[in-house]
């Protein structure tokens, strides 16, 4: 009996140290900031495919991204804390986005999330982010689910498929002196191309115009019976909404039909490898519109910043990418959301900041970029490039304030 | 119209044409359903590019090296991967390719980046007017060089003694080793030739576009090729090829692009039940 009674002490010593020892590792053990801000750092969080079909522009972007916080903590951070990004790969399925947002919120919380690529995950995810968890800022892409109505929780980083619509065809339809412009939308098959060619019939339509779209495959290898649709069409100019491959084959395949028809790609067509695969003869009819002044294009200081910087951190080859400059641009945003917030920020602090409005000057690497309480939208003045093989830059063609009569 | 779209169908189908005997000869030899065939077309058009803007060797030197890369990398696979399968079932070997192209896809966008690279070849881009048809130039020279390579690989397979060889072992493993062939010789060669064919499929795609990862999913469109054509068939891969990239431009032309992928499946589907063998394959007869 006495040995039992000793035996019983000696387990409940030994479940009493351990739960003291678990208790007191516990506590100094690393423990993630609630909101993501700790003493010296804020985790931010980034959310983009870096492995899936869209990786090529998303993984750009956030390099982009990257690079322009390790130029903020290059000189200390934000008021002393530097910025500490955590990309999670989506792969580009809303599932995994998902799970990705669960862990920024709680696991690693992030004070905020930026990016946010997959359209998908947007959809499946604006009840919980409208809700008050976490701020986007910076989005890479921007649903309606997201987007409308306007939320303190949402703020955009990337000009939307309607203003560049709108922008482009107002350009071509001023530059060619048309009265009732005649416009063909080449798309790929999906929701984004479908709606992107609703948006052009709808601003072709209140010039007084006609618009006729034909679709493509993402991996056709011809387009010969999209280009038969556009011969027998006769546009004025052409719109494309795609991958880079869409604008190369169209390209190419009606400078083969010996078209000189101007062409204009959505901001994400932006990429000098298509230029390079077009050649001189089928580039010089191929236009972007874009709200970010892809690097080296000009000399204004925020251009000459960003490419100091992608040469200082191995980015060269990407710096005239407009997806590394959207990235370099959405953290900007973030940097000047931070610095409004103040000192001690807390998530709710940076939305009350946000939403009192904020401006972001990028030195010419795009329009001022204006946040009001009733708009969030972000980036949305855009300008026409096309590219220069002579000293293989890309040539904008005016600036940002010239287009802001065709987003009225 | 229907000229120039017959024309355009029967260009792209003679390079899904060149894919689709690469894989033809594989499955002969080693009865390998090779779903990595998508993947080495994406090689050729890697190698493409190392050679030409990577390494800036000049167009003739860059071929050999295409050729040479591809060739190594099919018999890399078989002596390292399928070899040691043998005997195995097909699903393990199936599943081997599956596996191997999904490891090949991230190995090229690691060491290339994901982003499509432009490939810069002195391949004419022009076009020339035969009354009112246009011929693209690099049409022609890929439906050229297609049919070109599959002359070439035809009379090495009737002509010549390690064709003569390759074709005995095709067709009675058992009995050409008993003859003394090297059989494991002879499905290296077959897969350095399978590979070779992709490879230079994987050329002309990549000129006609982007090189990427993307290619894979027009390289693939060699299996229903090979199908409706019949999988032991030479001849039936080559027109499994052309039908395959005319019934792609007409439904395109005609009703929409994604009808394609309902009237070549359903070819394919039809094939299946009505005529397993393919449109020139053999009937196999077994005793029991």
């Amino acid at each position: 009996m006495y040995k039992t009674r000793n035996l019983t002490k000696s387990c409940l010593n030994t479940a009493l140290a351990s739960a003291l020892a678990l208790l007191t590792s516990h506590v100094f053990s690393f423990e993630a900031p609630l909101d993501g801000v700790d003493s010296d750092r804020i985790d931010w969080g980034v959310m983009m495919d870096l492995s899936g079909p869209t990786s090529a522009s998303q993984g750009i972007w956030v390099n982009g991204f990257q690079d322009h916080m390790r130029k903020v903590n290059e000189t200390g951070g934000v008021y002393g804390r530097k910025i500490n990004v955590l990309t999670e790969d989506s792969r580009f399925n809303a599932a995994t986005d998902k799970v990705n947002f669960e862990k920024l919120l709680t696991q690693t919380p992030v004070l905020g999330i930026s990016g946010l690529g997959t359209s998908g995950a947007q959809v499946a995810l604006a009840p919980a982010i409208k809700s008050g968890k976490v701020p986007i800022v910076a989005t890479y892409t921007t649903t309606k689910a997201l987007s409308e109505p306007v939320s303190p929780m949402v703020y955009g980083g990337f000009c939307g498929y309607k203003q560049m619509a709108k922008t482009g065809i107002g350009y071509f339809a001023d530059k060619l002196k048309l009265k009732a412009p005649k416009v063909m939308t080449v798309h790929i098959e999906s929701a984004g191309g479908v709606e992107y060619a609703e948006m052009v019939n709808e601003t072709v339509t209140k010039l007084g115009g006609t618009a006729r779209s034909v679709s493509m495959k993402v991996t056709a290898a011809d387009v010969t019976p999209q280009v038969l649709e556009i011969l027998a069409f006769k546009p004025d100019f052409v719109t494309v909404y795609g991958v880079s491959n869409t604008s190369i084959l169209t390209a190419k395949v009606m400078h083969q039909y010996g078209l000189k028809t101007p062409i204009f790609g959505i901001s994400y067509l932006g990429a000098p490898q298509i230029f390079t695969a077009l050649g001189p003869d089928a580039g010089a009819n191929y236009f972007f519109v874009s709200c970010f002044t892809p690097g080296g294009s000009d000399a204004s200081p925020g251009n000459k910043t960003l490419v100091e910087f992608a040469d200082k951190y191995n980015h060269s080859a990407i710096k005239e990418d407009i997806n590394y400059v959207a990235g370099w641009v959405a953290a900007q945003i973030v940097t000047e959301a931070l610095l409004k917030t103040g000192k001690e920020p807390t998530r709710a602090k940076l939305v009350e900041a946000m939403n009192k409005g904020f401006s972001v000057d990028t030195k010419g690497l795009s329009a001022p970029i204006v946040f009001t309480k009733d708009d969030h939208t972000g980036p949305s003045i855009l300008k026409t490039f096309n590219y220069d093989y002579a000293s293989k830059k890309f040539k904008p063609f005016g600036d940002y304030a010239d287009y802001m009569k065709y987003l009225k | 119209m229907l000229a120039q779209v017959l024309f355009s169908g029967l260009a792209l189908g003679s390079i899904y044409g060149l894919v689709a005997l690469g894989f033809t000869v594989v499955f002969k030899a080693t009865e390998v359903f090779n779903f990595a065939q998508g993947m080495l077309v994406v090689c050729g058009a890697f190698f493409a590019v190392t050679a030409i803007s990577l390494l800036g060797l000049p167009f003739g030197l860059s071929l050999v090296f295409i050729v040479v890369a591809a060739a190594t990398l099919g018999i890399l696979i078989h002596r390292v991967l399928i070899q040691p399968l043998s005997g195995q079932s097909m699903l393990s070997v199936i599943m081997l390719t599956i596996a191997l192209s999904i490891v090949m896809r991230a190995v090229i966008e690691i060491t290339f980046g994901p982003q499509g690279r432009t490939l810069a070849t002195p391949l004419p881009t022009g076009v020339f007017l035969l009354g009112e048809l246009r011929i693209s130039q690099l049409h022609l020279v890929a439906a050229l060089v297609s049919w070109f390579c599959m002359g070439l690989f035809g009379a090495f397979f009737k002509f010549t003694p390690i064709g003569l060889l390759m074709r005995a072992t095709a067709d009675n493993h058992e009995a050409a080793l008993v003859c003394g062939v090297n059989v494991n010789l002879m499905n290296r060669l077959a897969w350095a030739i399978g590979a070779v064919l992709a490879a230079v499929g994987g050329l002309f795609l990549g000129q006609l576009q982007l090189a990427s990862n993307d290619l894979e999913s027009i390289g693939l469109l060699a299996l229903p090729a090979v199908v409706i054509g019949g999988m032991q068939s030479i001849p039936g891969a080559i027109i499994g090829g052309l039908l395959v990239g005319l019934i792609e431009q007409l439904s395109a032309s005609y009703i929409s692009p994604k009808a394609s992928d309902i009237f070549i499946y359903i070819l394919l589907i039809l094939i299946l039940l009505i005529r397993p063998w393919g449109l020139f394959g053999q009937k196999e007869l077994g005793r029991v």
